[in-house]
């Protein structure tokens, strides 16, 4: 039988106002790659990092006059977590698809605003990758994508 | 003095080790534990969930330290970004020595236990302070 992913999740209710630790927990749930299952409910597959995590961000909740549990478990068969798994790599290919997009239209530009946009690319494929947990086909295509502008920005003048 | 944390020390749990050996309590002694239940009453601990030098506000630990021991040398706030980029990721501030340092100290944690994490990252800390120190005076990276 194929071994099931375990998962940390964080179950919260924040006050409705002020709404800045709700923007907030939001930025950084969504930086994680964390997939919102309920409205107060987010999940990441367990490692001792994510649990880490989402564990202070259950006490910023707190801080912020909100209700924070964390809980480890595991979905109740593979079907839905197969379904879950798929829905965080959907999420996940659209920002490799964006990456992609940016070096098509990039190819036409300068020399320097390519090397400047290259690094950026860069930096947002190393952010994307940090919180790809079911890797899609589109990661190896904006990988491809960002080194075959990295060749054009390296190519010499001639 | 006795000082309680998590077991599996990474970036900031060794980087406030190393600002209370170096600055708070140089005679400090480190205990890890699995739960915040476990500490002894002796001990403070840090970094842990529920704790006063822990994460708040969006702070790291290290960056609580400063705070509550009112420690305003510029060189450890400069320090406090590293330390913080590379704990949480969060882009609060700009420090792109910190995925390198995280991967560092992570790597380390990999084959080393904490006791020895603590001590092989000591020096490297003194040596991260030196080169923060020797940026801010002369405003620009040393080399």
């Amino acid at each position: 039988m194929p071994q099931r992913t375990p998962w940390v999740l964080l179950a919260y209710r924040l006050p409705r106002d002020p709404s800045t630790p709700r923007s907030s927990l939001w930025r950084k749930l969504r930086r994680l790659g964390a997939a919102q299952l309920l409205d107060g409910l987010a999940a990441l597959p367990l490692d001792a990092r994510n649990r880490e995590q989402l564990e202070w961000l259950a006490d910023e909740v707190v801080e912020a006059g909100g209700e924070a549990t964390i809980w480890v478990g595991e979905l109740g068969s593979m079907g839905q977590e197969r379904e879950l798994a798929a829905r965080m790599a959907e999420a996940i290919a659209g920002e490799y698809n964006a990456v992609t997009e940016d070096v098509a239209a990039a190819r036409e530009d300068r020399a320097g605003r390519q090397r400047r946009t290259l690094g950026r690319l860069r930096r947002e494929l190393r952010r994307i990758r940090a919180r790809d947990y079911f890797p899609p086909p589109e990661r190896e295509l904006a990988q491809q994508a960002v080194e075959e502008l990295a060749a054009l920005v390296e190519e010499p003048v001639g | 003095m006795r000082w309680a944390t998590r077991r599996h020390c990474h970036v900031d749990r060794a980087a406030c080790a190393w600002l209370i050996r170096r600055f708070i309590d140089p005679e400090a002694e480190f205990v890890f534990v699995d739960d915040p239940e476990e500490v002894p009453v002796d001990a403070t601990p840090f970094d842990m969930r529920g704790v006063e030098l822990s994460h708040h506000g969006g702070d790291c630990s290290f960056e609580t330290f400063l705070r509550r021991y009112e420690l305003s040398d510029p060189v450890l706030w400069e320090f406090a970004k590293v330390v913080h980029e590379a704990d949480l990721a969060d882009e609060r501030y700009d420090a792109p020595e910190a995925p390198g340092l995280d991967v560092l100290l992570r790597g380390l944690s990999m084959v080393r236990d904490d006791e020895e994490l603590l001590a092989l990252s000591e020096p490297l800390f003194d040596g991260l302070y030196e080169y923060r120190k020797r940026a801010l005076l002369s405003g620009r990276e040393p080399a």
